[in-house]
């Protein structure tokens, strides 16, 4: 018996270490890629793992000619705007969905839900000839659409948390005399933080990570986002790897933050979805 | 529970606005253009025209330059038939610029005005005809073609009924995509499905080194799919990716520059990306589901004299089949959808072969600015993921709803 045990606790370790590479080692390839000179990733030293003549070159043009920098800039504007007016937004309905009694409750949550499910796609053509339109493209008005992936996930996930939060310490707010808004933001705020914070990093990932509408409506090079402004690093005819493996080094960092940081709040916001009962 | 009243409504007020603007219209907008032969760079055909309409702004323009050439070449005219005619034209065609006055823009115009334009128009063409047979003018190039400007002036309804969906059931291209999509969908899935369960049950059981397991875990999902998809195409490369050799080296592929050159190779190259990235997610919500499940079932069982594997079909799975379901759901709708990561990693190629309905709509839509049939193949999309996930659905119960 013991030895199967620990035989058993081997073969897991080694499982787990296989995995661990597997996860790891495409990030550690490209942390080495960005030290080498183009002479070594397109030569002989391609597949070498330390670096002949380790060099900072490729960061520098990255970050100094291609201005990998500014995407960042325009990546955390864009993320932190749409997050706070979306949990703020989120924040109200989902109180009220979870609080209040209302006809077409379902409807609404029916809808919610279906959004999150609908293909990007199909908003991208109508919200391109809005955006014309209105003279809204090349600006952060893109924030807006934005809520099409980011509301209906923070809804349900605040809906969640809401509904664990007893509503007996509301009905003897009320009875103080609170009014809804007074309640919501003294009682319920407070008790929903964790969960509000959690939602909130939850929509800057999703925010953070959206891809679609900016390469169709902020064509214009100052309003790429990270993931944009990366894509277009890998043109048709030069692909430069050293310069990619630098820019995706930097613009991998903020995200390595957030994990290292928030993970529990990352998990628990993950798996509110309809796991958790 | 309260009744809801004005005050209460106000906290889903702005929810619903946003929701309404930025998904519910425009999925109904992008159906309506599936009726229409919707070109955007097309002049004719830039606007949902349900009929005849006339572009007034293009009209005003072409009155003018063709009065002013008119007026011009009249001077070397000697035959007072032709100046007649050529007076009569113009003051036909100041009158209708007179009628048209202050009308901007694209808007409707009557069965009559209609006819009278075209007369007008082959009118005028036949003069300028005339004058260019006779003398030798110095607007004899442009004129003929400002003519016609009347005519082209007239935008015909582009309403096409079904002809959009019935041009997509013959469209081979289309079936490639949908059969591409089926295939990364179901294939991604079901590794992801596998291996997250795996992972999620040694997780489940490691005791050391949790912490640092789900921070690995976490960092695929968390980066953009873009940025992974670069990543990804630079270790695939052909002489230079790590992951192309190490396929030469074990015998995979004949040769590493074939990878993402060959039909296979780059369906197989974007299934392993998207595996890599999301198979930890899949792992996250499992071990959710599986933390869930009480000790004390797999104590009792072990009592009983049950094996691992008879453990793991009698209790593991059926207790777990919600979080899978979910999970699943979660992760087919995602699959099907997939954008960025095609899009960067092999922008559909080689030759179509990983070609999906998002990648496909997308070029239709942006490359080819045909708004009309680039929504028919959304549209299709969208009917396919409601399949999916009303399936789903099905399977889940009123489960996801009921909660609430």
């Amino acid at each position: 018996m013991d030895t199967t045990s620990k035989k058993m606790k081997w073969i897991v370790g080694f499982l787990i270490a296989i995995y661990l590479f597997a996860m790891f080692f495409p990030f550690l390839w490209i942390l080495i890629t960005s030290f080498k000179t183009s002479g070594e990733i397109y030569g002989d030293g391609a597949f070498r793992f330390i670096p002949d003549n380790p060099t900072l070159q490729n960061f520098i043009t990255v970050i100094v000619d291609k201005g990998i920098l500014g995407a960042i800039k325009t990546s955390l504007i864009v993320s932190f705007t749409t997050t706070i007016y979306i949990v703020l937004v989120a924040t109200f309905a989902a109180y009220a969905i979870s609080r209040f009694d209302f006809k077409g409750k379902n409807v609404l949550l029916g809808i919610i839900l279906a959004v999150s499910m609908f293909p990007q796609m199909i908003v991208v053509g109508p919200v391109y000839n809005l955006f014309q339109d209105l003279g809204w493209t090349n600006s952060y008005a893109i924030i807006l659409p934005y809520s099409t992936i980011t509301l209906p996930m923070a809804v349900w996930i605040l809906v969640t948390h809401f509904n664990q939060i007893p509503l007996a310490l509301e009905e003897s707010a009320k009875m103080d005399g609170a009014t809804p808004v007074q309640t919501l933001f003294k009682i319920v705020f407070p008790l929903a933080a964790p969960g509000v914070f959690t939602t909130a990093i939850i929509v800057f990932i999703a925010a953070w990570n959206e891809f679609l509408l900016t390469i169709t409506i902020n064509s214009n090079k100052s309003y790429h986002t990270v993931p944009v402004a990366i894509s277009f690093l890998r043109t048709q005819f030069e692909i430069l790897w050293g310069e990619v493996a630098a820019a995706t080094t930097i613009v991998t960092i903020p995200t390595l933050l957030i994990v290292l940081f928030f993970q529990k709040q990352i998990v628990s916001g993950l798996t509110s979805g309809g796991v958790k009962e | 529970m309260k009744k809801i009243g004005l005050r209460e409504f106000l906290f889903l007020a702005p929810v619903i606005v946003l929701i309404s603007i930025f998904s519910l219209v425009p999925v109904i907008q992008s159906f309506t253009y599936t009726f229409f032969d919707y070109r955007l760079n097309d002049q004719q055909n830039a606007g949902l025209y349900l009929n005849e309409r006339f572009n007034y702004e293009l009209f005003d323009e072409t009155q003018l330059y063709l009065t002013m050439f008119l007026e011009e070449d009249k001077q070397q005219v000697t035959d007072p038939v032709l100046l007649g005619k050529i007076d009569t034209v113009i003051a036909k065609v100041e009158d209708k610029a007179k009628a048209f006055a202050g009308k901007e823009g694209v808007q409707k115009i009557t069965k009559e005005e209609k006819t009278e334009l075209i007369v007008l128009s082959k009118e005028t063409q036949e003069v300028v005809q005339q004058l260019a047979e006779q003398y030798d003018t110095a607007n004899e190039e442009n004129l003929p073609l400002i003519a016609k400007d009347i005519e082209n002036s007239i935008i015909p309804a582009n309403f096409i009924g079904l002809k959009g969906y019935k041009q997509a059931l013959g469209d081979a291209r289309l079936g490639a995509a949908l059969v591409n999509t089926t295939i990364f969908t179901f294939v991604s899935v079901a590794f992801e499905l596998v291996l997250g369960l795996a992972l999620a049950m040694i997780m489940n059981k490691a005791m050391r080194g949790k912490g640092l397991i789900r921070t690995t875990s976490l960092i695929p999902w968390a980066i953009p799919t873009a940025v992974a998809a670069l990543m990804w195409s630079y270790l695939y490369d052909g002489s230079s990716g790590i992951v192309a050799h190490l396929f030469q080296m074990v015998g995979l592929v004949d040769n590493s520059r074939e990878l993402l050159l060959s039909a296979g190779g780059a369906m197989v190259s974007t299934i392993l990306a998207d595996v890599w990235k999301t198979t930890p997610y899949m792992a996250l919500l499992l071990l959710a589901g599986l933390q869930n499940i009480s000790k004390d079932t797999y104590e009792a069982a072990d009592i009983d004299g049950a094996s691992s594997i008879q453990k793991f079909f009698t209790i593991t799975i059926p207790l777990l089949k919600p979080s899978i379901l979910v999970a699943l759901l979660f992760r087919t709708l995602d699959a099907f959808r997939v954008f960025d990561l095609i899009y960067v990693l092999t922008g559909g190629g080689p030759g179509g072969a990983t070609e999906t309905l998002s990648i496909y709509g997308y070029k239709a839509m942006f490359a080819q600015t045909n708004f009309g049939y680039g929504s028919v193949i959304v549209m299709i999309m969208f009917v396919c993921v409601a399949v999916i996930a009303t399936i789903y659905v099905k399977f889940l119960g009123a489960n996801l709803m009921d909660k609430n």
